[in-house]
């Protein structure tokens, strides 16, 4: 029998990127295959062109042994196949049954009117078919992420999909929504379906997939199946050689103090001591870690030191000189470097091009601007020079931010602050929501810049992350510092023991649960901080 | 982009909670806006009762007069059908701001044509006609070419309030249109003669146009699939293109639909006298920009927008009766009244949530 999909030799080419490079991709009927990669390593395209968004520049898509070829989703949808996005395509304020439907909608009256209770009934029929829950007649707002995602899947089935193709189903789940959506996709096989599934995540590829393909660079590197293979081999596979799990850092050459913080106490928007009372020196040559659950104050503390915020008391000190209330220009101006932890909303401005988002910072001179005036073309050599330097994909200096993975993106990020020059570096959270590859090469560059005797601060959630650079670790818990450690000299147990606030020496045996020993695995877990409202007031006319 | 379907995950949730919040809000302060209006007007018909001869005599005099009623009903046939052109073009995700040329457009063609033709019904056509071509104007450029829809829509305001007194100057040798025969009055027979309320049952035609409209358009958004379409274009058009209907097509439909709404009300409007005057912000005066808040006040809703719109016709209709009787109070406050209250309604009703992607121009992907 021949396979339910069969890609043959999917090659699909962008101006100036190969994004898919003679893929070859064959599915069996009633299997979940996972297609595993990097960001920007070609997984979405592939599927893109499976689902008639993209045209293949060469190559053919088979269904069922058959040759198709599609000019657009809605022929890709009457061919069976459907897509659950990444972004899901549901309409908020409509109900469950009314975004199932859309398009699609059952009538009555010769047409005019929609037969809603019909409508409700097909949502009902196909739920109970496949065994999922959801309310036909909440309104999407209202309902969990989890359920959104059943909808989208439903939505699918209802338009007579066989193949479902989930686009990094799993990136905005709780655990447990994970284990609902693994068990959905168990019901679906086991009736015929067919499942693609994109991620980056190992582990979840190991344990939902039938079979798991490999991509890298845009070419197929290995097909693999689930029950024979290890993590190890898959990242090997995804990144292209072994993965340094384990960051040797060598010894530290510390040399002069670079920047003093001392009793600085920060207050949140309602008075509460968000940082209450820290001190701390950072050295040249030394990687000073902060590690602790998001939300200890870490965000409000990194803002104090780079002059985001004006600490209510306390000092800070840079390079000798008191910087407590220094604007932010005049910190960039001394050397010190930034790596926000949202690359989107302090990072990047994500509708310019790499070339104005790498003169960020830069824009007062004396490199790239003088007086007033920017020298555009020293600008661009300049953004060329960082997405060459550090491998920032596709390397188009007038590619808007948005376009990029966030991998990519990350990376031009963490270029342009590394460029600098500087003399402290604060990196909060480089590596989060970045692939395995991009995680060593963010990592790699700190500790070469830490040779280079640059300070760096870094803050982290993820405790193998900051055990494994740090020099020595501070563990932050309700805006103090619990402890500083050795890193090399305490457990990973002993951390998460601080971080849920249990000081050393207190022999409390309960209570003990480390609430986050947050990203310990290796394909770039992420974790995200509750953006803030003015994303939700953009809906509403003031 | 790895992490951004879990910003989107927080975002949601964030707009939740706001959601949760700004809909008792929006509710509570409809509500208010409401409640106060019938206290005010329970107060003033009371005091009214009690002393015939004070301000509030007059005012109540006013209020339950059919005469008050009757020019309300006037006054509203054109700000309601902007209204509901306008519903139609913001749910869909443009926002057409142009809705007051559109008025200005329609009614002067209306008033030319019946003027040509003599048939007062061939120039209310005429008046549709001609306000439908200016919003297809108006969709090619937007929708089309993918211009701001604010830029566009002031464009269509500026055209009409210029092309329609130039034409009127040209072909009459005065901004202002001799007069052509009205559309004149339906009476139904017994029901006139109800105290008040007999004024609903002898209106201009355009008054009943109106209510089939109201409810035509209610119908549409709440029945059909067209209307499920306008709004899944307005929030979240990719979900619609996704899901195999063209956001191109329901956008041209709608905003077409808005100028055919909003030329019947242009039309309405001049036919009523039989007249187009142009002079200064011609006869429309901001009838058009009147609208958009009926249409944010009443929250989309095409009946909302009715009752809002009435709302403000009716205290135009109240000024202009106390205008005449002559209170005591300058004129010129008076005349402002209708226009205080549109401010204090926008300021009180100020978080009315919009379609997600009102405004966004939309590209398909491929």
């Amino acid at each position: 029998m021949a396979s339910a999909v069969h890609l043959d030799g999917i090659t699909k080419r962008f101006p100036g990127v190969v994004a898919n490079d003679d893929v070859d991709l064959e599915v069996e009927r009633g299997t979940v295959h996972a297609l595993l990669g990097e960001n920007g390593a070609g997984k979405t395209t592939l599927m893109n062109v499976l689902y008639g968004l993209y045209e293949p520049t060469s190559g053919e898509v088979r269904l069922d042994g058959e040759p198709r070829a599609f000019g657009s989703p809605r022929d890709a949808i009457d061919a069976g196949i459907g897509m659950i996005h990444q972004h899901f395509m549901l309409v908020d304020p409509m109900t469950v049954t009314e975004n199932i439907t859309l398009g699609n909608e059952p009538r009555k009256w010769g047409g005019i009117a929609v037969d809603r209770a019909g409508s409700r009934e097909a949502v009902v029929d196909l739920a109970d078919r496949y065994g999922f829950d959801v309310d036909p007649d909440a309104r999407i707002e209202d309902v969990s992420v989890g359920e959104q995602q059943r909808v989208e899947i439903l939505k699918a089935l209802y338009r007579g999909a066989d193949t479902l193709i989930l686009d990094e189903p799993t990136a905005v789940l709780t655990p447990q929504e994970v284990d609902e959506l693994f068990e959905v996709l168990d019901e679906l096989t086991a009736q015929g379906k067919t499942i693609i599934f994109i991620t980056h995540k190992l582990g979840e590829a190991m344990r939902a997939a039938d079979e798991i393909s490999v991509l890298r660079d845009g070419r197929k590197v290995g097909a693999v199946d689930a029950d024979a293979t290890t993590q190890e081999e898959l990242a090997e596979l995804m990144v292209g050689r072994e993965v340094l799990l384990d960051v040797d850092h060598g010894t530290a050459e510390t040399g002069e103090v670079v920047a003093s913080v001392s009793d600085v106490v920060v207050e949140d928007d309602r008075g509460v001591r968000a940082v209450d009372g820290v001190s701390f020196d950072v050295r040249g040559g030394e990687v000073f870690g902060i590690a602790g659950v998001d939300g200890n104050g870490q965000s409000e503390l990194v803002e104090a030191v780079t002059g985001l915020q004006t600490p209510d008391a306390g000092e800070i000190r840079f390079r000798g000189e008191d910087v407590t209330t220094a604007s932010r220009r005049q910190r960039i101006d001394d050397g010190m470097a930034y790596v926000p932890e949202d690359r989107q909303e302090r990072g990047l401005v994500m509708e310019f091009g790499l070339v104005e988002n790498g003169l960020l910072g830069s824009q007062h001179g004396p490199e790239l601007a003088s007086n007033g005036r920017i020298d555009w073309s020293k600008t661009r050599g300049h953004a060329e020079a960082i997405i060459d330097e550090y491998d920032v994909r596709p390397p188009d200096a007038d590619a808007d931010a948005e376009s990029l993975s966030g991998g990519n993106q990350q990376k031009f990020i963490v270029g342009r602050e590394f460029e600098r020059d500087p003399e402290l570096v604060v990196a909060s959270h480089p590596t989060r929501g970045v692939d395995v590859g991009s995680i060593e090469f963010i990592h790699e560059r700190l500790l070469e810049l830490r040779k280079q005797g640059v300070a760096i601060l870094l803050v982290s959630s993820k405790l193998e992350e900051v055990q494994g650079l740090s020099d020595r670790l501070a563990v932050v818990y309700e805006g103090e510092f619990i402890d500083v450690v050795d890193p090399d000299e305490t457990t990973e147990e002993e951390l998460g023991l601080l971080m849920a606030g249990e000081r050393p020496g207190e022999d409390d045996g309960d209570g003990g649960e480390p609430e986050a020993t947050g990203g310990g695995d290796a394909d770039g877990t992420e974790r995200e901080t509750p953006t803030d409202l003015t994303d939700a007031a953009d809906g509403e006319r003031a | 982009m790895s992490d951004a379907p879990a910003d989107r995950a927080d975002a949601d949730s964030a707009a939740r909670n706001a959601e949760g919040d700004g809909f008792f809000e929006r509710y509570t302060t409809r509500a208010l806006v409401a409640g106060v209006t019938v206290a005010v007007v329970v107060t003033l018909l009371l005091a009214g009762l009690l002393f015939p001869d004070s301000l509030a005599g007059t005012l109540a005099d006013a209020l339950t007069s059919r005469n008050t009623l009757a020019a309300a009903l006037r006054l509203s046939v054109p700000i309601a059908f902007a209204a509901l052109g306008g519903i139609f073009a913001e749910k869909s995700g443009v926002i057409n701001i142009g809705l007051e040329g559109l008025l200005i457009i329609s009614a002067f063609s209306a008033i030319y044509v019946a003027d040509v033709t003599g048939g007062v019904w061939i120039g209310f056509a005429g008046g549709v006609v001609a306000s439908t071509l200016l919003a297809a104007l108006f969709a090619v450029v937007t929708i089309g070419f993918r211009a701001d829809q604010i830029i566009a829509g002031l464009a269509v305001w500026l055209i009409a309030l210029g092309l329609a007194p130039f034409a009127s100057q040209v072909i009459y040798s005065s901004p202002n249109t001799p007069t052509v025969a009205t559309t004149g009055t339906i009476t139904v027979p017994v029901l006139a003669d109800l105290p008040f309320f007999g004024a609903l049952f002898s209106a201009s035609p355009s008054v009943y146009l109106l209510f089939a409209a109201v409810f035509g358009s209610w119908y549409v958004f709440e029945r059909t699939a067209f209307g499920r379409w306008i709004r899944a274009s307005g929030e979240n058009p990719k979900a619609l293109d996704t899901a195999g209907v063209s956001v191109t097509h329901v956008r041209y439909a709608a905003v077409l639909i808005s100028g055919v709404l909003a030329g019947m009300g242009g039309a309405a409007l001049s036919l009523d006298l039989g007249q187009f005057t142009g002079n200064g912000p011609t006869m429309v005066n901001g009838k058009g920009f009147i609208a958009i808040v009926a249409y944010l006040f009443g929250n989309y809703n095409p009946v909302g927008a009715f009752l809002s719109t009435m709302l403000f016709a009716g205290l135009d209709a109240v000024q202009t009766v106390l205008q005449l009787q002559g209170i005591g109070i300058p004129r010129q406050l008076i005349r402002i009244t209708p226009f205080v209250v549109v401010i204090l309604v926008l300021a009180l009703v100020g978080r009315t949530r919009l379609p997600e992607a009102a405004g966004e121009n939309y590209e398909t992907e491929d």
